[in-house]
Parts: C-alpha cells; structure tokens; sequence
C-alpha cells in the first residue's frame, strides 16, 4: 500500500493506493506549527489498515517557505571565483567569504587555493556559532578539486557542509551559490523534520519506506533528501502536475492546469514525461540549479478579486481575501459560481450582494454578468497557456539540425485539475479549441501525484580525452580515461554509474535509465585531432510508477 | 544584478556544422564560449534576454549580393541561420524589445562581397550587409548606418558592398595587410566617387595591444562616428585581435574589447572571427556582453593574462598616433575629395581581381558607376570567374535619382555583352531580378 501526502500551505491531503486503484483519500486543515501532526492527521482520516502501508511519499512546503521566510540558522559560504563577473555581486549573507583559487572551463587550475586563510575563514565562521558551511567554486563541475580540498580542510569543524558540485551537474557559478547555500540552510531543518515524522510513524506502529517528492516532478528516498533537501523546493506544482500524468495517460502533449484558489499552475507533459525548466527552478526571487518542471503560475484563480475598469471586466491578478460567498468583501469567480448555483458550499445571498452593484453599472443581468466573469478567467488563463506553450516553441537551439528539424509543441487536449476544475470546465472547454478532460479525482490530485511519482535522479558525465579526464560530479566521479575513449564508452561507463550509486541518488530502483542529452566535440589543436571533449546526461526517467493501472 | 540597457543575445554557435574537421570554421569554436557564459550565469541577468535565430530568405540574401550561379547553390542552412540571427538581433533592437544586441553566430561574413562565386576568408555572405540591408527595408527611418569592424582581417567584403554607399560608414581597425589576409585596408581605400572619405581603413602594425587599440577608437573612431551621426552603430565584433589567436599577430586583450566595446556603444554586435577558441573567445564574450549590458566588467581576465608581455611598442604607439591625426584630417576634408578626384566624366570605372580562398576561384570585375550628384549613384559590375561564369549585376541604390534608375534599368534590358545571367538590386522598389 502506498500513501501520498501533499502538505500545502492550507490543506493536507492524502491518499491511499492499494495495486494500481485508490482506496481512500482524505483532506485535513494544515497546522503550519506542526506539519508532522498535519500528516498523522491527515493518515488517522484515511481510515485505513495502517501496518499495509509499504510506502509513503511526502510533498512538503518545510524548505519552500523556510528559505522564501528566510526561517533558518546562520549559515556560511566559502567560495572560490577567480575572473569573472564580480563575484560580491552573489553575496547571501555577510558570512560569505571568498577566497584564492580559480579553475577554467576545461576543469584546469590556474590558481590554488590557500591552506592557511581557509583555516583561517573556518576559524571566524565557527567562532560566529555557525554551524552549515556551503562551498562553491567556479567551474567546480568540471574539476570539484577545489570544493573537495576545502571540505577536507573544515570538514571536523562543522554539522552540515554541502558541496556546489554535488547540487547539478550544470554550468551556472551564482545558481551554484544559490543552491548550496539554500541546502546548507535547510539541513537541519529537514534532519528534525525526518525524525520526527519516522518518530510519529513509529508511534502509530508502522516503518513503511519514506520517501520526498522533488521539484522535478519525481521522489527520492530519506537518505538522498538529507543530503539535498534544497530539491522539494517547489514540489507543491511538481505534485499536482504528476497527479495530471496519473490520472491521464493519453499520448501526445498535455497541457495541465491546476486551478486553485489564487493561481493558477500551468504545465506540460509529452508523453506522460513533464517539461522541465532548462537550468532550475527560482524561489523567493532567487535563481537555483534545482531540477524542477516548468510551471507557470498565474495569478487567475476561483478566488481572484473581480473589479471593472472603464467598463471593462478584470479577473486577478490580485486576491483580495476570501470569496464574498465566504465571508470575503469582494466579489470572485466562486461567487459567480454560487450565483449560477453549481456550487455546494458558501452563501449564494454574500455573492450576489457583492456582485449586484457591478452588474447594476455594467446594465447587466447578475447571471449573464456571473457567466462573464467565467468567461473572462477562462481567456486568463488560455492566454497565459499560449504564452507559455509559445516560450517554449521560442526556446533557442544551437544546431542546424534542431533549427530545421525543431517540432512545434502543439497540446493535444487540456487537462484541467484542482478545486474549482469540474465547475470551470464548461467555460473553459469554451475558449480552448482542444478537448478539455477533469478526470476523477481532480481534487486530490497532488497526492494523488506525490504517491505514484518514480524516483529520479539526473547524472552528468563530461569527459575530455585530450587531458584523459572524466568527471561525474552529481557522484563526485574522477577518473582518468583511455585516450580512444569513445562516447559509446561513457555511455555504459555513465548507465553503470547511475545504477551502482541508486541508492546514494535516492532511487529506490534504476530500472528505467535513458540518455537525454549526448554531445561530442573533436578538439583540434594546431591542425591535428588532439582529443574529444563529451558531454552526456542520464537520468531515471521520470513518470509514474508501473504499478498505477 | 540588472543590465543598464536591456541586452539581446542571438546565440547560435552551429554545433553540427564545420568547413572541414580540422578548419578553424569547426563545431567546437564556440564551445568554450558558451561554457563560459553559462558558468558566469550572463543570461540570468535581469535584463539580459536570449532570443532563437531565424532563417534569412532568398530576398534578405539578394539585397546585398548577386549570388552565381544563384542563392541556393551558394550557401548552405548554416549561413542561412547565420545571417538570420543577425536579422533577428536587429529586429530585437528595432522593435524595441531590447536597446542592444548581439548575434554571437557562426559562420562569418565580412569577406563576402557584392558578387557572390564561392567562399573567401571563411566567408560565404555577408551577415551584416544582409542585416543592414533587411533593416534599411523594414525600417526606412534607418537613413545612416555606421559599421566599426573590429576583427583582425580587413573586412574586404564588408567594404566591397558600401564602397559607394555615402549613407554607410564603414570603418575597419585591422592588422596591417601588408602582413596578413586578404593584403588589403590600406589608407588610400577611402570609398567610391560617390562616397568618398566614407570608407576609413586604419591598419595597424602587428603586436598593437590595449593602448594602440583604444587610442584609434578614442582620437579618431568616436570623433568621426559623433560627426557622421548614424542612426545605427554595428560592430562586426571580430575576436582574432586576441593575443592568443593562432592565425593572427595582435595582442589585444579581453578587458581591451570590452572597453572598446564601451567606448563605442554599438547597437547591434555581430560576432566575425576569432579562432582562440579556448583562450580568447570565453572571455572576450563575456566581456562584450557585459560591455553592451553597461554592466562591470572590470573583472574579466584571461588566466594567463601577462599585460607586461604584450604591452604596445612605443615606436607603434607613435607611429598610430599620426596615422589617426592624418586619418581625421581627411575625414574632415571629406567633401572636397569629390572635386580632387573627379575626371569631370560621366561614368567611373574600376578593374578588381578578387580571390576566393577558400574555394580556390579566381574571378576579375570591371565595375562602373554613374558620378551623381542627385543620389549614391547606379552601378554595374560585369564579373567573370575561373568557374565558367560571367555575370552582370546591376545595382540601383536607396534613393536613386530618376536618371540614375533609368540608365539602371537600360542596362539590364539591354546588356551590353553575352552574361550568364543579368542581375537587378531595385533598392527603393524592393524589386530584384536575375535574367538568364
Ligand atoms: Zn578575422
Ligand atoms: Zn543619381
């Protein structure tokens, strides 16, 4: 038996998975003060035979809102940059210290690090009580030497380190700064999070396998998320989107929307398979190397505050509180929902209070005004779904090949979920000119997607056999490589890789692997063939577990 | 950080495209560079935007060039992104959705003439011609264009299509052709009857550095821009000026081009050579593009920069120093060049030999055009190449006076000599025809 719980900022939901069909699923107010308290709640709701549980998946807000709120320890940063942009421009905190050392893009260094003034750097930050040290180089991806020799300089001195070159495998100096800062602050959050949630499933008697949903859209297993919480930031959309991909496996391109209260999140599957942000996913403003599907949130939700400007009909962005229908004082989409009377909670008598007045200056009947309103989120969110599918068909490429071969995403149907889903669809349906599906469900659908989520991870492999070099650094593989090595070499070195070290990733299987990008590059030097320079990523490929249906 | 001017970038770097395995024109030039720019994290800059290149069509090819035996056999998919990406930087910047851009694209263009029998210089078509000529269409407010090549080889296509263009200015710093391809860029090329003074070559002696550089730009490439006023600066950014390049002897630096780059404030960057792929070009780059941003870029440095090893030669220093005195001074006496050099004929005529280097033709031009005084003046180039082919291309300029259009279209209903094919540029009319 599998459960998926998704922990949001109001509700907890859960839901309980039994081979391949749902059992039960329940909803519960979320305590922000006691998010373990939320989960066994949301558990005792289920109502289930608690020692069936194998497994269960946990998408939670604890590092989103601890690092958007900034609601952790102090935490330093040992960086190393040499030229380049300046790299005072990426300072997180007045304990970031930069010091001597500078590697080159071919993962060459030029200049060393500085024993004594890292000793030195160790020494401050301890004596500031600090206890998460995060250290960066530029360029560390290609050559983590310098990251590795500090860590083995400060490694006694501190509770929790992270490494930059551990974070991605992908080029981005200030993104790696950001991420490793961002873990290395969360840490200690999510080391009391995880025991006391092993603490409270010991309490009910059960010791299933825990298991964290991700931003990209795919879990991993306690252990790995120790290592890198920084990776359920933003899970809260990657979990909805999956429950998009369980509850509809149609081939083609899939447009999902999520439509809750304030936004709503739109994205995209091929295939079952979610579209991912090139580098990272962004928090509280901040640029991260976190692997993370590309969502886009609108601010067009059942919520958003309803006003007119110079006769014309605006839908959000704003939220203004709750729906009048509710209590709140301006009027939303909920209450033109209550008006048409397809709504099964909040006072009909508050929206019609709070929508008369519009409808009385605009000369219209309160429903057809209702009816507009509908109409006017439903083109919000169809215009901010073509923006996106057009950013992504403007992506650019850099081969002749992509450029004349490059296949435009064209959605094939919409895939509506969330609250307010089963009522919106007519209008919704309306504006789109592909057909639009709220399959059962909808409503739990985050846990839904949180539950049936794979494992994932992501390797990158970049060898260069002109200097005999082959780096892993998600791994933190070196090793040195034959000079014929071929890319059909890296390959199964790269597969091997990933299955060896699945648990270290967090994947509890390795089943699946697939190569997503492959690059070689002959390098030419004076005018012979010197070497090959190979870039390779592989990954566990996200999707849905095979037992769903 | 924010950019101070919102910056395009149109990076195309062609990775599966080579003119041979081993050429410097190969699929890892731009490799290092777009490492480097990942790594400092260029495109996260607010107000720094990446845009996807296009394709340039037949049409955008035939405003700049009459291609022999025609466009199609001429280029290949490459060029045709190339020179669409710089049509897609100038659209950024001239639809307003950025102030500057850069089309950091391969392959190269500057080499290419108006005439068009093979590949010269690594050069196919000419990518900034196309762009300047595709904006001149789509934007006719865009009157003055000024076109500052700062790549080490004389851009001898570059200055081949504006030779009687008064309208654009073309200016290139290169290293002197007495010592390197294609042998041209001398002081006394300083444009046609027409446009004289509006073509200004200033070679400089191998092993100029930083100093050298910015001394031309400052005494004499700023004062002439702020008296030509162009309504568009274009920086053919060529990159093989770099100490390190392996196929030139200039010792300029990264800091060097992003300074100049400063100094300048080009609205669109068009990358040329540059073949240091590893040691110069990453941070040449992200000089440039921190430059065109008006962001620092005071910490850009190669690793194994040693500025007292290449500092200029003094002797060098003075010996530019005087050229761009001399150079100013005829730039100012600009407008009397017309009456010094003027035969008091109707018609101008010269005789060219050009050679294709890359694709080994040899071709030779005779080239007249109609001294007026109304408008830049009609063209005709009668071109014959080692390939077989003779052509006539007839070219009638922005702004053509009626006389001038007439003879213009004389000239291509009645050739005066058995042609392979009778080539037509209407610029006004947007009309461009090939008879065969
Ligand atoms: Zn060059
Ligand atoms: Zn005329």
């Amino acid at each position: 038996m599998i459960l998926g719980v998704d922990i949001g900022g109001t509700h907890t939901d859960a839901i309980c998975i039994k081979t391949g069909t749902i059992i039960n699923s329940a909803k519960v107010t979320t305590d922000k003060e006691n998010l373990v308290g939320s989960i066994v709640g949301a558990i005792n709701e289920l109502d289930i035979d608690l020692p069936k549980i194998d497994r269960i998946v946990l998408s939670t807000t604890l590092s989103t809102n601890a690092i958007i709120e900034k609601k952790y320890g102090l935490t330093g940063m040992i960086a190393s940059a040499g030229p380049g942009i300046d790299p005072k421009n990426y300072f997180l905190t007045d304990n970031f210290y930069l010091v001597d050392g500078a590697i080159d893009h071919r993962g060459r260094e030029y200049v060393p690090i500085n024993r004594d003034q890292i000793t030195t750097v160790a020494g401050k930050l301890k004596d500031k009580g600090i206890t998460g040290v995060g250290i960066v180089s530029k360029f560390s991806v290609r050559n983590p030497l310098h990251e590795e020799s500090i860590y083995n300089l400060i490694s006694n001195d501190f509770s929790y380190i992270s490494l930059g070159h551990q974070m991605s495998g992908n080029l981005n100096f200030s993104r790696r700064i950001n991420t490793t800062y961002f873990n290395t602050a969360v840490m200690p959050t999510q080391d009391v999070f995880m025991k006391s949630v092993s603490g409270a499933l010991g309490k009910l008697g059960i010791m299933p396998q825990i298991l964290f949903l991700k931003a990209d859209g795919g879990t991993y297993m306690a252990s790995a998320a120790n290592r890198l919480p920084v990776e359920t930031i933003m899970s809260g959309p990657a979990a909805s989107i999956m429950g998009g991909a369980a509850l509809n496996k149609d081939k083609g391109a899939s447009l999902v929307l999520d439509i809750g209260g304030t936004t709503t999140d739109i994205g995209l599957l091929v295939d079952g398979v979610p579209v991912m942000e090139p580098l990272g996913v962004s928090i509280g403003g901040a640029k991260t190397l976190v692997r993370g599907l590309n969502v886009l949130s609108v601010g067009a939700g059942g919520d958003s505050r309803v006003y007119t400007k110079r006769d014309k009909l605006f839908v959000g962005p704003q939220r203004d509180g709750p729906p009048a229908a509710m209590g709140g004082k301006s009027p939303t989409p909920t209450d033109a929902l209550a008006i048409l009377g397809v709504l099964d909670f909040g006072d009909a008598k508050k929206a019609e209070h709070a929508l008369s007045p519009l409808a009385h200056a605009m000369g219209k009947d309160l429903k057809d005004l209702a009816k507009d309103i509908l109409t006017t989120l439903a083109k919000g969110i169809k215009q901010a779904s073509a923006s996106f599918i057009d950013e992504l068909n403007t992506k650019p490429v850099y081969t002749i090949h992509e450029m004349l071969h490059q296949e435009l995403i064209r959605p094939d149907r919409v895939i509506i979920i969330g609250g307010p889903a089963r009522n919106l669809k007519p209008y919704i349906a309306d504006v789109f000119d592909i057909p639009c599906i709220v399959p059962e469900y909808c409503e739990v659908a985050n846990a839904l997607g949180a539950a049936l989520a794979r494992t994932t991870a992501q390797i990158t492999i970049m060898a260069d056999t002109q200097m005999r070099r082959l780096v892993c650094p998600e791994i933190g593989i070196e090793k040195e490589i034959p000079s014929h090595y071929s890319m059909d070499d890296i390959k199964t070195f790269g597969i091997k890789a990933l299955k060896d070290n699945a648990s270290y990733l967090g994947l509890t299987d390795a089943l699946d692997v697939d190569v997503v990008e492959a690059q070689s590059f002959n390098m030419v030097r004076g005018f012979s063939t010197a070497g090959k320079n190979m870039r390779l990523k592989i990954q566990s490929t996200p999707g849905i577990i095979p037992e769903w249906r | 950080m924010k950019a101070r001017y919102k910056t395009g970038l149109i990076f195309f770097p062609a990775y599966d495209w080579k003119i041979s395995p081993t050429h410097p024109e190969r699929e890892e030039r731009l490799l290092y560079t777009q490492d480097q720019i990942l790594e400092e994290g260029l495109l996260d800059i607010e107000d720094i935007y990446e845009f996807k290149a296009g394709f340039a069509s037949e049409e955008d090819i035939s405003r700049a060039h009459f291609c022999v035996p025609d466009v199609s056999s001429r280029i290949t998919p490459s060029h045709n992104i190339s020179a669409g990406g710089c049509i897609e930087a100038a659209r950024h910047v001239l639809e307003g959705d950025v102030k500057k851009a850069f089309a950091l694209v391969r392959p190269p263009g500057h080499h290419s003439m108006r005439v068009v029998h093979g590949a010269r210089g690594f050069c196919n078509i000419n990518i900034e011609a196309i762009m300047i000529e595709w904006i001149r269409h789509h934007y006719p407010k865009i009157k003055k264009v000024a076109i500052v090549d700062t790549d080490c080889h004389h851009g001898d296509g570059s200055q081949d299509i504006y030779w009687h263009d008064p309208n654009v200015l073309y200016i290139s710093l290169h290293q002197d052709g007495r010592t390197l391809y294609p042998g041209s860029g001398f002081p006394n090329e300083f444009g046609g009857p027409n446009a004289m003074g509006l073509t200004v070559n200033i070679p400089l002696p191998p092993h100029t550095s930083d100093a050298g550089f910015l001394h031309v730009i400052e005494t004499l490439v700023l004062p002439v821009l702020d008296e030509f006023k162009p309504d568009l600066i274009i920086n053919s950014a060529g990159q093989d000026n770099h100490y390190s390049d392996p196929i030139t002897a200039m010792a300029f630096t990264a800091g060097g081009y992003a300074r100049l780059n400063d100094m300048l404030c080009p609205d669109i960057c068009v990358l040329e050579g540059g073949y240091s792929i590893e040691a110069a070009l990453p941070y040449v780059n992200t000089g440039i593009i921190l430059a065109l941003a008006g962001l620092d870029y005071s910490y850009i440095k190669e690793p194994d920069l040693d500025l007292d090893q290449i500092r200029d030669d003094p002797k060098s220093l003075e010996y530019i120093k005087q050229l761009c005195e001399q150079l100013l001074i005829r730039w100012h006496e600009k407008d009397k060049l017309k009456d010094k050099y003027s035969s008091g004929e109707e018609y101008s005529k010269r005789n060219k030999s050009i050679y294709y280097d890359t694709d080994g033709i040899s071709e030779t031009q005779t080239e007249v055009i109609r001294i007026c005084d109304e408008c830049p003046g009609v063209f005709k180039i009668d071109s014959a190449a080692s390939t077989g082919y003779r052509i006539l291309g007839i070219h009638i300029p922005h702004g053509a006076c009626k006389a001038c259009r007439d003879k213009g279209y004389e000239w291509f209903d009645k050739p005066d000599s058995e042609f392979y094919a009778v080539y037509l540029q209407d610029m006004d009319n947007d009309i461009f025809k090939v008879k065969k």
